[in-house]
């Protein structure tokens, strides 16, 4: 019922999301939406709650305050429906040192249900797509961070999930890796319709990249908009560009 | 429950081909198959000279020429007597491995950062905790079965021991038992690895209740039982006996089975007594013990280690569901 009455576009709907942490308010009364197909990029400085949010999002801490729907199902009520269109790339993530990339897909592929025969496929395709078809027969406890990373990446793409969140994708990946996320991602999007949610520091890159950004600081949300948008919002000079425009918004400048 | 087989699966998997694992199942299965194969032929000399007997040593030391009782063994045919160091066995170096295979289920992949991508599947959990918790279960079901069958291979082939109704079934509650123990320790060290965020600090917390249910608190109720109700001297007919009153024994059996190892020991050592001495006039006899008879004496002990069990996986529950994972 309630899935029908939302608008079409709403995939992701945080309605008053909150969460302290004693005195400390990591998230702060945060409302906004997320529609499907965009690539939404989850800005602020260290500590201004962008972990917090995701985290909240797939129901591994729990809000103080509010909530968040996903595909239509609340994040509080119904955790594993609304998690079960979402494929995650966690912050500092670890995977199993003990197997093989292509054993931790397969794991990974195994809890998500994904059929034997679709996997098997899938996994060599997209250990291709993250770069590590050298390397697939390797234990990942001999795998540099980077390379943990894009396994990382293939990990929130076994499920083959409407909606991928990535926190901090490009991290410890070198140039040319966060050049590739790039394009997969904008193609993910544009391509296949997936919904993206994404932080990042790199913020030439979300110039490039993505179609809206919320910009949090202190765990409050304090801008949200598409880049262009935002840079009117300021009054930013002709070709300003968007780190200015952030660090306007942050107040630092 | 999704994910709980698969889940399963991966730490069994982990779990048996991590060495620690099979060095301890190698030293338990050794250690077992040496003890019980000593044990068969003490057995094996008992049931060839008397089917009872009685021992007493004086010595007579110092300046006190009163000779003094030292020791009083009262001995008989008996298939706890057999299989007295297997159980032991089990309920250390067994206690040692289950604890080995847990203490570090949960909070190895937290620390590693490999449990917020596991809980961001669709999984609850439950199946985290339930897999984790079962495939440790099987591990233990394997190493106990493995460890039964050899022991009591071992015991037969060396004493020609029939196997009654009576002695399987005995035999058979005893493997049960074992699993229900090891399945206790398996829920601590699981339950250690949720609440303390480091390996090595749920080690040692682990190693700490295992030193304490093995060795500590039986040590602890034999002294305090021996200061409150100290030994004494009476007689029997012609029969003297020196040694600890009932009184003594009732409350060392209360104070060590607080501890989950004794508490196993004591219930599998009445089920496995066939028989026990009884003195009668001027000789002692051997009363035989029936299985139903067994089976109660030990049911407060049973019925202790499966509410702890309940207990630990209770609690296990409680604090996981609600850990936050970052
Ligand atoms: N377990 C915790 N206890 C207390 N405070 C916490 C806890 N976890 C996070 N915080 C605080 O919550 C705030 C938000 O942290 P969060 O990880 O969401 O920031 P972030 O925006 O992701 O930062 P970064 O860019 O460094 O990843 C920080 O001030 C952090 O110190
Ligand atoms: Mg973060």
């Amino acid at each position: 019922m309630y899935r029908r009455m939302m608008a079409m576009s709403t995939i992701i709907d945080v309605r008053n999301l909150t969460k302290r942490y004693g005195d400390l308010v990591a998230v702060d009364h945060v409302s906004y939406e997320i529609h499907e197909g965009e690539i939404f990029g989850l800005l602020g400085p260290n500590g201004s709650g962008k972990t917090t949010t995701i985290l909240m999002l797939v129901g591994l801490i729990n809000p103080t305050e509010g909530t968040a729907v996903i595909s239509g199902y609340d994040v509080i009520k119904q955790p594993l429906e609304a998690r079960s269109s979402v494929g995650l790339l966690p912050e500092n993530a670890g995977y199993y040192d003990n197997l093989t990339a292509r054993q931790n897909l397969s794991y990974y592929a195994d809890l998500a249900r994904v059929s034997r025969v679709l996997a098997r496929k899938s996994i060599d395709e997209l250990l291709d797509l993250v770069g590590l078809s050298d390397w697939k027969n390797t234990k990942v406890q001999a795998f540099s961070r980077g390379m943990r990373q894009r396994l990382g990446i293939a990990q929130s793409l076994i499920r083959d999930p409407e909606i991928l969140i990535l926190d901090e994708p490009t991290q410890g990946i070198d140039p040319e890796g966060t050049r590739d996320i790039r394009e997969l991602v904008k193609e993910l999007s544009k391509e296949r319709g997936k919904t993206v949610v994404l932080t990042t520091h790199l913020l030439h890159e979300v110039d490039k990249l993505c179609d809206r950004v919320a910009i949090m600081k202190q765990g409050k949300l304090i801008a949200l908009d598409t880049i262009p948008n935002l840079t009117n919002q300021i009054k930013a000079e002709e070709g300003a560009d968007f780190e200015e425009v952030f660090l306007r918004f942050q107040g630092v400048m | 429950m999704p994910g709980l087989f698969t889940i399963a699966k991966k730490e069994l998997l982990d779990i048996v081909t991590e060495k620690k694992f099979l060095l301890i199942f190698a030293t338990l299965l050794i250690v077992v198959l040496v003890s019980t194969f000593q044990g068969a032929q003490n057995f094996m000399e008992m049931s060839s000279s008397s089917s009872a007997y009685t021992t007493l040593e004086f010595s007579t030391s110092g300046n006190n020429s009163e000779p003094q009782i030292k020791t009083l063994s009262i001995g008989s045919t008996n298939l706890y007597w057999a299989l007295y160091s297997m159980v032991k066995n089990i309920s250390t170096v067994g206690g040692l491995l289950a604890i080995a295979i847990s203490f570090d289920a949960i909070n190895k992949e937290r620390l590693s950062g490999s449990l917020k991508t596991l809980l961001s599947y669709p999984v609850y959990r439950d199946s985290v905790l339930g897999g984790k918790y079962l495939g440790g279960f099987a591990a233990i079901t394997i190493v106990t079965l493995t460890t039964f069958m050899a022991g009591i291979g071992v015991f037969v082939g060396v004493t020609g021991t029939p196997l009654t109704f009576d002695n399987t079934a005995r035999l058979l509650i005893f493997l049960g038992m074992s699993v229900v123990y090891l399945a206790l320790f398996l829920g601590i060290g699981l339950l250690l690895s949720i609440v303390l965020p480091e390996p090595s600090t749920s080690l040692l917390a682990a190693i700490i209740i295992w030193l304490a249910s093995t060795q500590l608190i039986p040590n602890l109720g034999w002294a305090i039982a021996s200061i409150v109700y100290p030994f004494s001297f009476t007689t029997s007919g012609n029969i003297g006996k020196f040694g600890p009153s009932s009184a003594h024994e009732l409350l060392r059996k209360v104070i060590t089975g607080i501890s989950p190892s004794a508490s196993f020991e004591q219930t599998v050592s009445g089920i496995l007594s066939t028989s026990k001495m009884e003195f009668s006039g001027y000789t002692h006899v051997n009363v035989p013990i029936s299985l139903g008879q067994a089976l109660m004496t030990c049911l407060p002990n049973l019925i202790y280690l499966v509410a702890l069990l309940v207990v630990v996986f209770a609690a296990c529950y409680v604090t996981f569901t609600r850990q936050e994972i970052r």
